[in-house]
């Protein structure tokens, strides 16, 4: 004998999820760049509680010779979950969902990439997950996106990501693992180029009909340009910041010869 | 006028322009390709980038080192996708490997492999690494920069465009700061009379 499961109520009558987002809003990003001094560009980046790191490597020599394509760069994207990020123990061997994933946010990134500048070498793009709670390859794919522009990679465009999806009957943006969890969840991770609007990654589970198919993919990209914001404010803001340091330092050594100037008006 | 900073994908202008680096046109509108400063001017248009990679040109003078030794000549690191490699028969000096020498680029084919000349020998000394695209920076307008670091420093330098400075003598400490600041500012406008500046200061508390 099972209890009757609890039933949970995805979006309540004022149009509040259960952790008290709206329907068409993104859990609260913080992004960081910059954070590895090995690799050429990285970034760190919580997405709601996932928490990931991205590090590019590159462009640099692809080897073994035989991999290499005399007419553009390759991409080596690496998505990979920590055995901790996960409520059980995760096999750290890369599995068929890692390897999966890997491949579709790689080809993602391909789209973006002026490759055709970089014959014979690889971009290597390795992304580690810390913690996850859902959403993980969008949030990792954008992060990826960070790094490649802090390596100075010349690039086309962004790429944004946004998950997307069905809990409840309801249409909702950015599902959470709560929802991701529900009886009739969809899941559709996608990823836009925001000049464009060109998609780059979509996926999907579950099934849905053809009018909650438009408006899920309208507030997924409405989702991606919130991400897209959140990016372009992330990388300015590094060197934003080291001109408000450098004019404090002016400042700073301004007071100090003033200080100099007086004492020596006393002595 | 306030420098526009931009990353890849983001409108520079929407006039027909020269295209200058970094940038690209699509739909009759002009894109930079990096995060960088904007260079608007009357004729042309580019992007500044503030990261990013060697990419080897001809006419460069850059700073190597030799990676190894093969019965014909030298393989030189260049800080490049490849290394390159320089006959025997065009060097005079007597190379090791771990001898740190300048070359002149004469030749890039079309998967950025360069063909280097002009080899010289530096004895002693040091090589400090700056981010490649910093290097305009670290000479400055007709070597003014360059020229506050020498008296400032007393040091020799040599900068390779491929981002690693040759320095010997002098004073190395003061050297390493003043790169860090150039490294860390280099996005600001009046760098040469801020080093200046920073030189007098440093001279100062020195003696």
């Amino acid at each position: 004998m099972v209890g009757k499961k609890e039933e949970l109520v995805y979006v309540d009558k004022h149009g509040k999820r259960l952790d008290g987002r709206k329907v068409d809003e993104v859990r609260p990003i913080k992004i960081e760049v910059g954070v590895l001094n090995r690799a050429e560009g990285s970034c760190y980046m919580e997405w709601g509680q996932n928490k990931i790191l991205a590090a590019v490597y590159g462009p640099r020599e692809a080897l073994p010779k035989h991999i290499q394509n005399p007419y553009k760069a390759l991409v080596n994207y690496s998505y990979r979950m920590a055995s901790f990020s996960v409520p059980e123990r995760k096999n750290p061997k890369p599995a068929r969902r890692e390897i999966e994933i890997s491949k579709v946010c790689g080809e993602a990134l391909e789209k973006a990439i002026f490759l055709e500048r970089f014959p014979n070498t690889t971009i290597d793009v390795f992304v580690e997950i810390f913690d996850s709670n859902a959403g993980t390859r969008v949030a990792a794919l954008s992060a990826a996106s960070v790094a490649l522009v802090d390596a100075g990679i010349p690039m086309k465009d962004m790429v944004c990501a946004c998950g997307v999806g069905k809990a409840g009957g309801h249409i909702i943006t950015d599902l959470n693992k709560e929802e991701e969890d529900a009886d009739d969840a969809v899941d559709i991770p996608l990823a836009i180029l925001p000049k464009t609007g060109e998609i780059v990654l979509l996926q999907m589970d579950g099934l849905m009909s053809k009018e909650e198919w438009k408006k899920c993919l309208e507030m997924g990209v409405k989702g991606c340009m919130q991400v897209y914001e959140l990016q372009k404010e992330a990388l300015k803001k590094k060197y934003s910041q080291i001109e408000s340091t450098a004019q404090n330092n002016e400042a700073r050594t301004e007071m100090v010869s003033d200080e100099k100037n007086s004492e020596g008006e006393f002595t | 006028m306030e420098k526009k900073l931009v990353i890849p994908g983001e409108l520079v202008s929407e006039e027909r322009k020269r295209l200058g680096g970094h940038v690209f046109i699509e739909n009759g509108k002009i894109y930079s390709d990096a995060l960088g400063i904007v260079a608007d001017e009357a004729q042309a248009v580019s992007v500044i980038p503030l990261q990013g990679r060697y990419m080897p040109c001809r006419g460069d003078v850059v700073v190597g080192i030799v990676a190894q030794e093969k019965f014909a000549g030298f393989i030189i690191d260049i800080n490049s996708f490849y290394f390159s490699f320089v006959s025997k028969k065009e060097i005079r000096e007597s190379l090791k490997v771990g001898s740190i020498v300048s070359a002149k680029i004469f030749e890039v084919n079309e998967i950025n492999e360069a063909e280097l000349g002009d080899i010289r020998l530096f004895t002693g000394g040091e090589i400090v690494s700056v981010s490649p695209v910093k290097v305009p920076r670290v000479i400055g307008k007709n070597g003014s920069m360059l020229d506050v670091l020498k008296n400032g420093t007393n040091c020799n330098i040599i900068v390779g465009r491929n981002g690693r400075i040759w320095i010997k003598g002098g004073n190395i400490e003061l050297f390493l700061k003043a790169i860090k600041k150039i490294e860390d500012e280099a996005h600001l406008s009046n760098l040469t009379n801020k080093m200046t500046a920073f030189m007098e200061e440093n001279k100062t508390a020195a003696v």
